[in-house]
């Protein structure tokens, strides 16, 4: 009898645990108050933050160049150690793409990473860092996605491996690392200070490359941009901070000048995955990039992470 | 002092094969550095860093040349790793699209030794639209043909 009575005990908390979890793992888009309070966007102020963003070095052809980076069909593949995951197509398609979304839908997906069907999306979409972007600017956003050409046929799915195939799980390591607060305290007075942060951690997504991952794939913010391996074998993404390894040697004005020109204080020049990012950064305003210098020489110096 | 160490580095391509032949990620990554002494010579007199005179601008257009020539001699088989290589595998994979990016190279580096004339372009102006494509053409073999770092 008492072992029967442990039996059905323990099966009693399995199954709380497994209620638990699902509630736990439950996705969670924004609030009917926040999904009101979203501004009208204005598409000019938009394509700023498209930049920003990068949108176009994933979603777009990977050797697009010109006005190609607007058809955004997808088809990118990001190796991991989960499993390849592909960029779908997010361009104004209404069948292949995203163009049937609502605001509201784009802002769930940027901000909370949940899908118009209330699923969880991977984090290989960088909602871990777009959760930190202003409502305003995701409002543009949208306002700008308006203007892109529809795209016809849809990517591939991802190729993972169990049990990382389960979206629901995903919810659980939300829990643990998606969260909207700043990675770095800076002296909050300087708005260059604040801009740059803004960037960096934000619609930038510097530190989803720059920063190296643990185990279970959350970054690690205590070595925020001191590097990692790169995803794609052979390499590695560089320390971006002044410690040893990083760029200690290179002024504000260095760092601006890479952004906008491609090229290092030591005249190399950008290369790989970098290039499309400079070139992104070379389309936005030159207090943008200074900005993004001075946050870079704010945050902790860190030697190159293992 | 700046100024002539890069135009020392810039001058230094034409000598750099016969230093080391029997190693060949040595001389192309020293090549690599003629090439990036000639784009910061160039860069220093877009800033307005280097006073502009025809014999530097002359200087640093021959020595791309020089490194465009000799460049993709140095990417033999086996030559892939060591040395600190960051050459990427794509240029043993994929050696037509290798090819492509250095013949765009001796394409500019050609259009700018003409431009350049027998003395040099006349003034910063004319250096700066012969260097520059160029200089364009770093990124897009980098892109695909040198590793992340």
């Amino acid at each position: 009898m008492l072992l029967l009575r442990i039996a059905v005990g323990l099966g009693l908390l399995g199954v709380i645990a497994a209620v638990a979890g699902w509630f736990a793992s439950a996705p969670r888009g924004l609030s009917a108050a926040e999904i009101a309070a979203l501004p009208e966007g204005d598409a000019a102020r938009g394509e700023a933050v498209f930049w920003a963003g990068g949108c176009a070095s994933c979603h777009a052809a990977p050797d697009a160049k010109g006005d190609d980076k607007l058809s955004l069909g997808g088809g990118r593949v990001l190796a991991s150690d989960f499993g390849d995951f592909v960029a779908p197509n997010i361009s104004m398609d209404r069948e292949d793409g995203i163009g049937s979304w609502s605001e509201a839908d784009f802002a769930n997906a940027m901000l909370r990473g949940v899908s118009p069907e209330g699923e969880h999306f991977y984090p290989s979409f960088p909602y871990t860092s777009f959760t930190r972007m202003n409502h305003g600017d995701i409002a543009d956003l949208w306002a700008f996605w308006q203007t892109l050409p529809a795209v016809e046929g849809k990517a591939p799915g991802h190729r993972l491996a169990f049990p990382f195939n389960i979206r629901r799980g995903i919810g659980l390591w939300k829990l643990a690392f998606l969260s909207d607060a700043p990675v770095i305290a800076i002296d909050t007075s300087d708005p260059k200070l604040v801009r740059g942060r803004y960037l960096v951690e934000g619609p930038g997504h510097c530190g989803e490359c720059h920063t190296s991952r643990d185990i279970a794939g959350g970054l690690d913010y205590g070595l925020w941009l001191a590097g990692a391996p790169n995803p794609d074998g052979r390499g590695r993404i560089p320390n971006i901070t002044g410690g040893e390894g990083g760029i200690g040697s290179w002024s504000e004005s260095d760092i601006a000048y890479y952004l906008e020109s491609g090229f290092t204080p030591d005249f190399d020049s950008v290369g790989g995955s970098m290039v499309a990012v400079q070139e992104n950064m070379a389309k936005l305003e030159s207090w943008d990039r200074e900005s993004i210098a001075a946050y870079l020489k704010a945050v902790p110096a860190h030697a190159t992470a293992p | 002092m700046k100024t002539t160490a890069l135009i020392a580095a810039a001058l230094l391509a034409g000598a750099v094969p016969a230093l080391a032949a029997e190693d060949p990620i040595a001389v192309r990554q020293t090549l690599m550095e003629s090439m990036g002494g000639a784009a910061g010579l160039t860069a220093g007199v877009l800033k307005g860093e280097i006073d502009y005179s025809p014999a530097i601008g002359k200087a640093a257009i021959t020595a791309t040349a020089g490194v465009a020539e000799a460049y993709a001699d140095y990417f033999p088989e086996g030559s892939d790793t060591g040395g600190n290589t960051e050459a990427s595998p794509k240029i043993w994979e994929d050696p037509a699209g290798f090819a492509e990016q250095i013949s765009k190279l001796q394409a500019a580096t050609a259009g700018a030794v003409s431009a350049s004339g027998k003395s040099g372009p006349a003034d910063a102006e004319a250096f700066k639209a012969a260097m520059q494509p160029v200089l364009a053409t770093c990124k897009s073999c980098h892109e695909t043909y040198r590793l992340d770092d």
